[in-house]
């Protein structure tokens, strides 16, 4: 997509709503701004810089050279140049050079050092909640500069003065009291898993389970909890794949949701909630441990799980597993009757989770699977797929009713992506990018419906 | 004896080694908490190897990225290189380079005068194009700095003194050498008699001075030391506690 010319602050006024202290303290956080913020924000500041390489290396080293300017899906969806990855990383840079450099110190606004003042921190707030922490820059930055690095730092240094979203805090609290974001109790949980069985027993006229909560599965499946409930072929496609092969498996209630908004907002919330996939496992007594349709859920478990709560050393490897991998195994050694045709009639392309292609690098299993499930499959062009693909506009903390705006800005590259494919369908394994893409698709004029691998792979599955 | 120009530059590299070390040790003291690598992350060392090695000769994230700015970045890096091997060559072992060489004096004075002219041109050339880049590009301008401005200024008037020196002559190159030798066994020799040439060696250590506080710092292992391009790709493989175990802001809450 080209470049937009540059419309300062057109974005300027959109912002996330504040959470107040009902969601801020059950995290642990200040329930309103301290006195002192300042110096407090200063100290959570250094100790990022002291406890993060990548925080302290790309504070330093950004040459301004403007390469990533024109990668950012909200840059290109909106033109306010600071949603340009460098211009939004020097929103937080020039704090840094003014406290803890030399330059800045001395020099002051000829070293473009500012101080941190309201002015700045409502721009911190504004800005690092325009960034869905797709990393996208940081696949054309010569030093491989993560601009999500710096959002979750600053949202951190937010997060610890109280100045933090109600939208991701509200999700955490539920995460943690209850067990998944959106606040299912185990009750209903049990409810809409049997109620799947009898849907897929209308479907296909077998007993397919979908057990919850059984002790001594071999697999301990985590979807994110909207499967459960939104994207309910998403989730009765698991069921039916396990079905298809026979494998003993179940959902978990303490962990009902794959999905780990603590990346959103601070490493303390990330270890937590990340722990309840762990315990989970551990006391379901399971042997190995697979993780649903979700994208920045699979960063979260796939990269992270071992360092913040392992050892793994109870779960078979690989572990985590993502469905995707699974079943594009289980396709691979030919465990599967399918038959495509049972998807004809669509035109299919994949939409690459930013944290699945960038983050873990599962980029072909998904295609693998739908080359397999569907005659009709066609690919977005090249500068937009793979490890460049897009973010929806959604992820990151953003998929919340007042950012509408920000979230329609942000898609805009992918729904041109879309459109040159002709496609109807579209196909994507993450929970965020299910939400999102029917609101762009409304807002864009674009005749098309979003679903998962598996409700695909499902469809083509003959048991 | 004019001391005032050998001992400015003692000082400039002193404060450029000492303070490229504080800097490196500062991003290293630092632990990486997490695996946060990019696509596409080899799961193996040769392969970060060989990562790291395309980032940092061929700048290929840059490439991918941009590919009209990738020339004039890449050959401006380029170009720098070759004349500070020219440098090496030429005014600090001239003997050696030589002996590498396989030439005789008058053959390497030749090949110096080629290649040291062409680099020049090239690196003076490239300058010129980052620096108009900076101004005519609309957004490379609204995210240039002072700073931007004052680094490719001072690389221009470095490049232009020594182009100077090399299409005006007026230096004597024994003498140079002479100096230079003398200033690396600490046993001054006066330097060339030339204003140019002393321009030059001041413009020389404000740059290396300038270097440890300044976005210039890059050089130092930006590419190198990042951990989204050097990490293996191996979280569910290997467990991962952190090379100085995990972080604080991590074990504090467990
Ligand atoms: S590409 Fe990297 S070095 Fe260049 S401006 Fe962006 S973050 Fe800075
Ligand atoms: S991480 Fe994504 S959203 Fe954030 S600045 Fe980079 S490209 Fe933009």
């Amino acid at each position: 997509m080209k470049a937009p010319p540059l419309c300062p602050n057109i974005a300027a006024n959109v912002h996330a709503h504040r959470a107040k202290k009902e969601y801020l303290e059950p995290l642990g956080l200040p329930a309103e701004r301290p006195a002192d913020w300042r110096a407090k924000a200063l100290d959570k500041f250094r100790e990022l810089l002291h406890e993060r390489r990548s925080l302290s290396l790309y504070m330093d080293v950004c040459v301004r050279c403007g390469a990533c300017a024109d990668k950012c899906p909200f840059f290109l969806g909106t033109g306010d140049p600071n949603n340009m990855p460098v211009a939004r990383a020097e929103l937080f840079r020039k704090v840094y050079r003014r406290y803890f450099t030399a330059a800045g110190k001395l020099a002051g606004r000829l070293a473009t050092a500012e101080d941190l003042t309201d002015d700045v921190l409502d721009q911190w707030f504004t800005y690092f909640y325009q960034c869905s922490e797709c990393r996208r820059c940081a696949v054309f930055c010569p030093f491989g500069v993560d601009t999500a690095e710096i959002t979750m730092a600053a949202r951190e240094i937010m997060a610890s003065i109280g100045v933090a979203p109600k939208y991701t805090t509200e999700v955490i609290r539920k995460a943690n009291e209850i067990g998944n974001n959106l606040g299912i109790p185990l009750a209903a949980w049990k409810d809409s898993a049997e109620f799947l069985e009898q849907e897929l027993k209308e479907q296909t006229g077998k007993d397919i389970k979908m057990p919850v909560d059984q002790e001594g599965a071999e697999v301990l499946l985590v979807p994110p909890s909207a499967d459960m409930f939104a994207n309910a072929d998403t989730m009765m496609g698991y069921a039916k794949l396990f079905y298809a092969v026979g494998v003993n498996w179940t959902t978990s209630t303490y962990a009902s949701e794959a999905g780990n908004f603590g990346l959103f907002l601070n490493y303390e919330q990330l270890q937590k909630i990340n722990r309840r996939i762990v315990d989970a496992a551990r006391n379901l007594r399971v042997k190995r441990l697979i993780i649903g349709e979700c994208g920045h859920a699979w960063r979260a478990a796939q990269a992270f799980t071992d360092t913040l709560n392992g050892p793994l050393h109870f779960l078979q490897k690989p572990c985590p597993e993502h469905i995707c991998e699974f079943a594009a195994r289980l396709i691979r050694g030919g465990w599967l009757k399918l038959d495509k045709s049972a998807n004809d009639g669509v035109t299919v392309t994949y939409h690459d989770p930013c944290n699945l292609a960038r983050g873990g690098g599962l980029i072909d299993e998904p295609r693998e699977i739908l080359r397999a499930v569907v005659n009709d499959f066609r690919e977005m062009p090249a500068d937009t797929i793979r490890e460049k693909t897009f973010c929806c506009g959604g992820g990151g903390g953003l998929l919340t009713e007042e950012l509408m705006q920000t979230r329609m800005n942000g898609a805009k590259p992918r729904v041109e992506a879309f459109r040159t494919t002709g496609a109807d369908l579209l196909a994507t394994p993450c929970a965020i990018c299910k939400a999102q893409f029917p609101e762009v698709f409304k807002h864009y004029g674009v005749d098309a419906r979003v679903v998962g691998v598996m409700d695909l792979l499902a469809k083509a599955i003959v048991i | 004896m004019n001391l005032a120009l050998p001992v400015l530059l003692y000082a400039a590299v002193a404060v450029f080694l000492l303070g490229m070390g504080w800097r490196i040790s500062w991003w290293l003291r630092a632990p990486a908490p997490l695996k946060i690598v990019l696509t596409p992350a080899p799961k193996t060392f040769s392969g970060v190897a060989v990562r790291l090695a395309g980032e940092i000769f061929t700048f290929r994230s840059l490439f991918k990225g941009d590919r009209y700015f990738w020339i004039p970045a890449w050959l401006f890096h380029l170009s720098l290189a070759l004349l500070l091997i020219g440098h090496l060559g030429g005014l600090v072992m001239p003997k050696v380079a030589e002996a590498t060489l396989g030439l005789d004096e008058s053959q390497f004075e030749h090949l110096a005068q080629v290649a040291g002219s062409v680099a020049g041109i090239l690196a003076i050339s490239t300058v010129l194009w980052l620096l108009i880049r900076r101004q005519v590009g609309e957004r490379p301008r609204s995210i240039s700095h002072f700073s931007d401005f004052f680094a490719l200024i001072l690389l221009l008037l470095i490049l232009g003194t020594g182009s100077h020196m090399r299409f005006m002559g007026g230096l004597d190159i024994m003498q140079a050498r002479q100096f230079v030798a003398g200033w690396l066994m600490f046993h001054l020799v006066p330097p060339p008699s030339n204003p140019v040439f002393a321009a030059h060696v001041i413009l020389v250590s404000v740059l290396l001075i300038y270097i440890p506080f300044s976005k210039l710092v890059h050089i130092g292992g930006a590419a190198l030391f990042s951990p989204t391009l050097n990490q293996r790709n191996n979280p569910r493989e290997r467990r991962y506690a952190g090379p100085w175990g995990a972080a604080a802001s991590i074990s504090k809450s467990k």
